[in-house]
């Protein structure tokens, strides 16, 4: 039997009285990609931070690779997070020294290394590698400072990427991007999982922003889980109303989903 | 000027600038200025209530370095998630509550009768008055920066970035980010009588500052942040003994054209 990359089992999150995050059960398996939606508030970036023990659970266990991130030491949990990538949804303010997009890159290696150790030939040819897969050759000798957001988030992307996840976890990584730089990553992920065959769970607000090779969708709401299965049995327009509003229509368009207003026939 | 007299000055001012500048690239690089200016005056205050005690000399530096630890291991495990204050805000907190207990510890000598010139020397720096018994402790805590740089490259740099990032990487960064928060303790404690407690932030920030104007990327920054930071130190004393003006403010005084000229400089790049 395969273990699963992710288990949640009766997990409950408290932030004082208030419940933020309540899932009975789940299982991502190896492999899958798996999209989390929700309104604002529903817990799904709690949902990522339980993943990597940032945040910590007030009940039930959450297991990544076949470990309970709650039992694990602090030396337990830095093992674990360096086969866990995970993207926060605000982009790193970044050093006031000039650090280059190259040893920002960088970074994401320093964990795999270990303590007392230098980066080798190896290293820097897959931080290098990294770097030239996601465009940003012509930048990496550049601050990581002065880049524009998108290039900021590919930076980060490949920062995760040279880390040799098992497990992406990817907090809104569209986020204040416009439509071409969305397109590009979600056209980066869509490559990575066909060609490194990660897990991913990426949290996302829009619907544009889900891949076409995503598995199942999981909708969060009050941080309870309202519905979870493959996107085109989850993404109808009922489901969207219920959480959205009405107004709002589900368009499917070659795999890929797209939320528009409905504003055809008040034209008419 | 009697060279082999002042050699233990001179060196004191460079090897007190490299250190700070070093510790600088990394405090400023982080955004912390203050926890720089809040550990200086943590030591003022320790090594005031320390003389309050009876001691002297050298063994100023045990409660200084002991306030100075406590105050930056305080500061530097703080969560500001949890706590839901700005970092800064707390290190401004701290810093005025240093300044008022060393500033009460001044008041209290005169109230007792007793002596302050030792830890008035300790505000205003001393550099003129260093000797080889000092240099060595500052050469000692140079070494042991420069150790824990080189253990510590990759994985500060990290830190550097974004601690949150780093610990999201599998670095170990609680253990790491102590063990550099004891440093800066260190450094800051032995070097903070050269230019004094007052005026040790300029040689902290502004070599940092300007080296990050001058290069790119992390080595080569902390590289010419020590050495701005060294020459910082030891033209400050040079301009001071040929003019025979204030040692600190000179120190002061040149790194701040440090910085400026190093603005100057990118804008002309530019």
């Amino acid at each position: 039997m395969t273990t699963a990359a992710i288990e949640f089992e009766k997990v409950n999150v408290l932030r004082g009285k208030r419940r933020i995050l309540a899932i009975d059960g789940l299982s991502i398996a190896p492999s899958e990609v798996l999209a989390v939606l929700g309104p604002n508030g529903a817990g799904k970036s709690t949902f990522l931070k339980c993943c990597v023990g940032m945040i910590g659970l007030s009940s039930g266990s959450v297991r990544v690779l076949g470990r309970s991130v709650g039992d694990l030491s602090m030396v337990g949990l830095t093992r674990l997070r360096r086969r866990v990538a995970y993207l926060a949804q605000i982009l790193a303010h970044g050093s006031e020294m000039p650090l280059t997009v190259r040893e920002v890159v960088a970074i994401g290696r320093t964990g795999r290394i270990g303590l007392c150790r230098f980066f080798g030939n190896s290293d820097w040819q897959m931080v290098d590698q990294w770097i030239e897969r996601l465009g940003l050759k012509n930048l990496a000798r550049r601050p990581y400072n002065v880049l524009s957001g998108g290039e900021q988030r590919k930076t980060l992307l490949a920062m995760a990427m040279v880390q040799q996840p098992d497990i992406l976890l990817l907090d809104e990584p569209t986020a204040n991007l416009d439509a071409y730089w969305r397109e590009q990553m979600v056209a980066v992920l869509e490559n990575l999982h066909a060609r490194e065959n990660l897990t991913i769970v990426l949290v996302c607000h829009n619907l544009e922003t889900i891949p076409k090779n995503t598995d199942r969708v999981l909708i969060l709401r009050e941080g309870q889980i309202l519905a979870h299965g493959r996107p085109e049995e989850v993404l109808h327009q009922d489901r969207i109303e219920s959480l959205y509003g009405q107004g709002l229509a589900v368009l499917r368009h070659h795999g890929r989903f797209l939320l528009a207003p409905q504003i055809q026939e008040e034209c008419h | 000027m009697d060279l082999l007299f002042w050699m233990p000055v001179l060196c004191a001012g460079l090897v007190a600038g490299a250190s700070t500048g070093l510790l600088g690239g990394y405090i400023v690089g982080m955004r912390i200025p203050f926890l720089g200016i809040c550990v200086a005056h943590a030591a003022l205050a320790g090594a005031v209530f320390g003389a309050l005690g009876g001691l002297s000399g050298p063994l100023l530096l045990l409660p200084a370095l002991a306030a100075a630890s406590i105050s930056a291991i305080f500061v530097g495990l703080l969560d500001p998630q949890t706590i839901r204050i700005d970092i800064n805000v707390v290190l401004g907190l701290l810093f005025s509550l240093m300044m008022g207990l060393a500033f009460l510890g001044l008041g209290l000598f005169s109230i007792y009768g007793i002596s302050d010139n030792e830890v008035r020397n300790l505000l205003w720096g001393s550099l003129a008055f260093c000797r080889w018994s000092d240099l060595w402790i500052m050469a000692g805590t140079a070494g042991v920066e420069c150790l824990f740089v080189v253990v510590f490259y990759k994985e500060m740099r990290a830190i550097l970035f974004s601690r949150t990032h780093a610990a999201a990487a599998g670095i170990h960064v609680t253990f790491i980010w102590t063990l550099f928060l004891l440093l800066a303790s260190l450094v800051l404690t032995v070097n903070f009588q050269t230019v004094g407690g007052l005026m040790i932030y300029s040689l902290l920030a502004n070599p940092a500052v300007a080296a990050s104007r001058l290069v790119r990327g992390y080595g080569p920054t902390l590289l010419v942040s020590a050495i701005l930071g060294a020459a910082s130190g030891l033209g400050g004393f040079l301009i001071s003994a040929a003019t025979d003006l204030p040692t600190g403010a000179m120190i002061v005084i040149l790194s701040s054209l440090l910085v400026a000229l190093a603005i100057a400089v990118k804008a002309w790049l530019a």
